[in-house]
């Protein structure tokens, strides 16, 4: 019995803080779990030494998770993370400036001024369309969202709320930076009729409409991929006039315990095994001259993505965050 | 019922040191308890709540979230939400239970199998099987062709129903079981209907339970966020204002105050304290009343318990079918690939929800059980503050919840820090959360034990000891169980406190089928929770046989 307790007892706490070992770092990431593992996997060939455990969770709640770990910091690395909520003081201040090799390829758009993050990826606001839905409805597919406001689509259309949602307000932020404040918010009214619901998640609105719930979910693009990817009847439209994208940043925390391990991780990220990887499967990659991927083609993704999209300004956009939430519940009144 | 006499059991000196001893342990332990994984934590969220923007500590927050325009229709609209729910979940709570306890029903097996359904399935999973069911491309548009409006309040406050019926019950069904049939003998000898001896004997000695349930009720679905998400439509709550504040704009401090305002509903526990301390219920030696038959009754009762029944059973039904389908609803032919999982551990998680859950139960029940023997022994003031301290909980959002643990226990002193990234800790973490129903549902139940008969047993010669074994254990065995199988199963599908717990060598089930859902496969998502219902249904199975088992052997001093 008297061996039993001790051992009992690390039992249960086998996982609690445990020191890091050499060779090892901890490594929070948004990035999709099938991604995750494709990436791993790369990575182990590439750096056999080294143990990358990684903690996945959904962007906002990984925010959440980081803001309230200040006190103690967990992670060595945070890895394709959307650089809005990376721009959050309280996740910001955590990172420490670290020029990884070969980051000065990366447009300036890509990576902070200070050093503390960069980003090789990132994916686009889309919508998922229904086909068969909107076969039923007779309705044409939209190509941007001024064609939203057709009345055919009332209360068929379903997209996150800015307010709970980091895609929600990345798509509300590229309408308004694109249409200009006045226009902007005239669009945003016109479509409103034609919504059927605000959704907390900003992945919800497409799987709404691939079980066909809905005949258009905005959403984002590699939701649609998947969704594609599933089989079911969906389209990925990239809505030619103002289609907002986000980044997938990288940083490194200050706190790290095996800062050296961690600096190899980051710049294993814009190596050539990495690009490799990203060629396989992403739809927006920053790195220059990286093909498109084969189910970006599939999805219909255009070749040259960067020139649609819109120059997003992340600073502004993250600076006016609740002045334009404020603002967008008083217009849509939900 | 004459005024009750406040009987003590002598206190002082004349008492065996282990006895104080006892008294001491029973209570201090369950308070440490609170004090370490409910108070401190909730402390620091009170404290955060005082963190303005701009540093300084006051009440900007509070008078910022109180000057929201949208406030006043979201808190209206969770009360609204919330009142419908408890009134259908208690009502149809109550028809259930007396169905179940004191009526022949048929198949109650069945029905008791029902209502532990919603229970075992996770959350996420049952709004989806709702839409299966009930959505714009669901069954029953797909059937019927009515195209049905699931989305916004109704399918919330059926969804949030489903969620609060079986807790209802499983309060309500320990307040049936035991009456004194000499009342009702009584009554019927005075030439009382059956409606008169129900809306006197039976009401009155159900009002504690009704009082809990409906209160249990209320403050479960105004902090619960994941029916909300899926199916309330643009029908916004209080629980989702939290979730925009801290997940949607990283504002912790101002879901902090969210948070603060949702423990408003739990000071109705005031009053219910009030209640509970009118010792109500049995006399000495209670004749337990056994079930009858009446038809003009019963067959209403019997339909709406197999109705609901019928409900929640298709419902989950519904899941199951799902996990086995291609692509639902496009391609409807049968496979099991949903059953191989790859996401992060396979079925890993599964073995540790397991694992936790037998902790929870089993650390939650002793911790229980002594709070509420402590509490029966203890001058009325000082359990009054008990009492609200153990109800609290319920207050507390799953959400808020677990960003307070990890403020609280991820910290650099050794203790408690080493509990932060355990499996201690989400066991802890999932008890703590379902504290108020296991409380709530042992008061109730303590309430049967007639002191008398406690008290016979000490004056006899027995101590503490024997009165615990010959008269409290034996009458509390069905309560002890539904607490422990309760918060078992909450232990294995609860997902909104653990997710910000789980660390990258350490996931529970339902994160698995969280995890799922987001990666796009609901069909993979309803595979997982299916294997959960399962694993639950094995366990519970299992622990029946053990008990079972013991019962076979005669027991010393057992009353009946």
């Amino acid at each position: 019995m008297k061996n039993k307790i001790p051992f009992l007892a690390g039992l249960a706490l086998s996982v609690a803080a445990l020191p890091a070992f050499a060779g090892e770092i901890t490594v929070y990431t948004a990035l999709e779990e099938d991604e995750v593992a494709a990436y791993l996997e790369r990575a182990a060939a590439d750096m056999p030494d080294v143990t990358v455990n990684v903690l996945r969770l959904s962007t906002g709640d990984l925010g959440a998770r980081l803001i309230a770990e200040a006190g103690n910091p967990q992670a060595d690395v945070v890895w394709g993370f959307a650089v809005t909520n990376m721009l959050n003081p309280g996740i910001y201040d955590q990172l420490e400036p670290y020029a990884a090799k070969g980051e000065e390829a990366l447009n300036q758009q890509f990576r902070d001024k200070d050093g503390r993050w960069f980003a090789p990826t990132g994916y686009v606001g889309a919508f998922c369309v229904n086909t068969e839905r909107l076969a039923q409805l007779g309705a044409p597919v939209p190509a941007s969202w001024a064609d939203l406001k057709n009345p055919a689509y009332k209360g068929e259309v379903v997209m996150p709320d800015p307010s709970s949602s980091g895609t929600g307000y990345l798509q509300i932020a590229a309408i308004l930076q694109g249409a200009g404040e006045e226009a902007g918010w005239q669009l945003i009214r016109d479509i409103d009729p034609n919504m059927a619901q605000y959704t907390t998640s900003g992945s919800r609105p497409c799987r709404m409409a691939q079980a066909g719930e809905f005949a258009i979910g905005a959403s984002l693009s590699y939701v649609a991929m998947q969704g594609i990817d599933e089989g079911y009847p969906i389209q990925m439209v990239i809505p030619s006039d103002y289609a907002g994208f986000e980044l997938e940043a990288n940083g490194l925390m200050k706190s790290t315990d095996n800062p050296e391990d961690a600096k190899r991780f980051l710049d294993w990220t814009l190596s050539a095994g990495a690009v490799e990887a990203y060629a396989a499967r992403k739809d927006l990659v920053t790195i220059p001259g990286v093909p498109r991927s084969p189910q970006a083609e599939k999805a219909g993704l255009p070749e040259d993505l960067a020139s649609v999209l819109f120059p997003m300004n992340f600073a502004a956009s993250g600076e006016t965050r609740d002045a334009i939430i404020a603002k967008w519940r008083e217009t849509v009144g939900r | 019922m004459s005024k009750p006499v406040e009987k003590r059991i002598p206190r002082g000196l004349d008492q065996p040191i282990g006895e104080r001893l006892f008294q001491h342990v029973v209570l201090l332990v369950p308070l440490a308890g609170l004090a370490l994984f409910f108070l401190y934590p909730l402390a620091i969220v009170v404290w955060r709540s005082f963190q303005q923007r701009d540093g300084a500590v006051g009440v900007g927050n509070y008078r910022e979230i109180l000057a929201l325009d949208h406030l006043w229709g979201v808190v209206s609209n969770s009360l609204v939400m919330s009142g419908l729910t408890a009134l259908i979940s208690v009502s149809l709570g109550l028809v259930i239970a007396y169905a179940l306890n004191r009526t022949k029903m048929p198949l109650r097996w069945l029905v008791s199998l029902a209502l532990i359904l919603p229970l075992l399935a996770p959350s996420l999973v049952q709004a989806l099987g709702l839409i299966f069911m009930f959505g714009r491309n669901g069954l029953v548009t797909y059937l019927t062709g009515i195209e049905m409006q699931i989305y916004g309040l109704p399918g919330l406050v059926i969804a949030n129903s489903m969620y609060a019926l079986p807790q209802a019950v499983m309060i309500m069904a320990v307040a049936l079981r035991h009456a004194d049939r000499r009342q009702y003998d009584a009554a019927l000898v005075l030439g009382a209907s059956p409606w008169r001896r129900f809306v006197d004997i039976t009401l009155p000695a159900l009002r504690f339970g009704i009082l809990s349930a409906a209160f249990v009720c209320f403050t479960v679905t105004i902090t619960d966020f994941g029916n909300a998400a899926v199916i309330g439509g643009n029908y916004r709550v209080l629980a989702s204002e939290i979730y925009a504040q801290v997940v949607g704009q990283m504002n912790f401090n101002m879901g902090a105050v969210v948070g603060i305002l949702l423990l408003i509903p739990t000071l109705l526990a005031f009053y219910l304290e009030k209640v509970a301390a009118q010792r109500g219920g049995t006399g000495e030696g209670a004749i337990p009343v056994e079930p009858d038959r009446w038809a003009p009754r019963d067959i209403p009762l019997w339909l709406a318990a197999h109705l609901t029944a019928l409900f929640l059973i298709a419902i989950v039904a519904v899941v199951v079918f799902a996990s086995f389908v291609q692509l639902w609803p496009y391609k409807m032919s049968l496979t099991l690939k949903n059953y191989n999982i790859t996401t992060q551990g396979g079925y890993d998680p599964l073995w540790t929800s397991l694992y936790a859950s037998l902790i929870t139960a089993a650390f939650g029940t002793l911790m229980l059980f002594a709070l509420v023997l402590a509490q029966r022994k203890m001058p009325r003031s000082s359990a009054r503050l008990v009492y609200l301290l153990a109800i609290i909980p319920v207050g507390v959002p799953g959400l808020v919840l677990g960003l307070s643990y990890v403020l609280s226990f991820n910290v650099k002193p050794v203790f408690p820090g080493i509990l932060y990234g355990s499996v201690l800790l989400i066991a802890f973490c999932n008890f703590y959360h379902y504290h108020s129903q296991g409380f709530l549902t042992m008061v109730t139940g303590i309430r049967n034990v007639p002191k008398q008969l406690e008290e016979t047993v000490t004056t006899i010669g027995g101590g503490t000891w024997a009165s615990l074994r010959d008269a409290i254990i034996p009458i509390m065995v069905p309560t002890l169980i539904s607490v422990f199988f309760f918060l078992f199963m909450r232990g294995m599908v609860t997902l909104s406190a653990v997710i910000f717990l789980i660390t990258p060598k350490l996931s529970v089930g339902a994160v698995s089928v969280m995890r799922l859902d987001q990666a796009g496969s609901s069909t993979q998502a309803a595979a997982f929770s299916v294997l959960i219902m399962l694993t639950v249904l094995v366990a519970m199975g299992l622990l029946r046989a053990i008990l079972r088992l013991q019962e076979a052997f005669p027991k010393r001093g057992a009353w009946h």
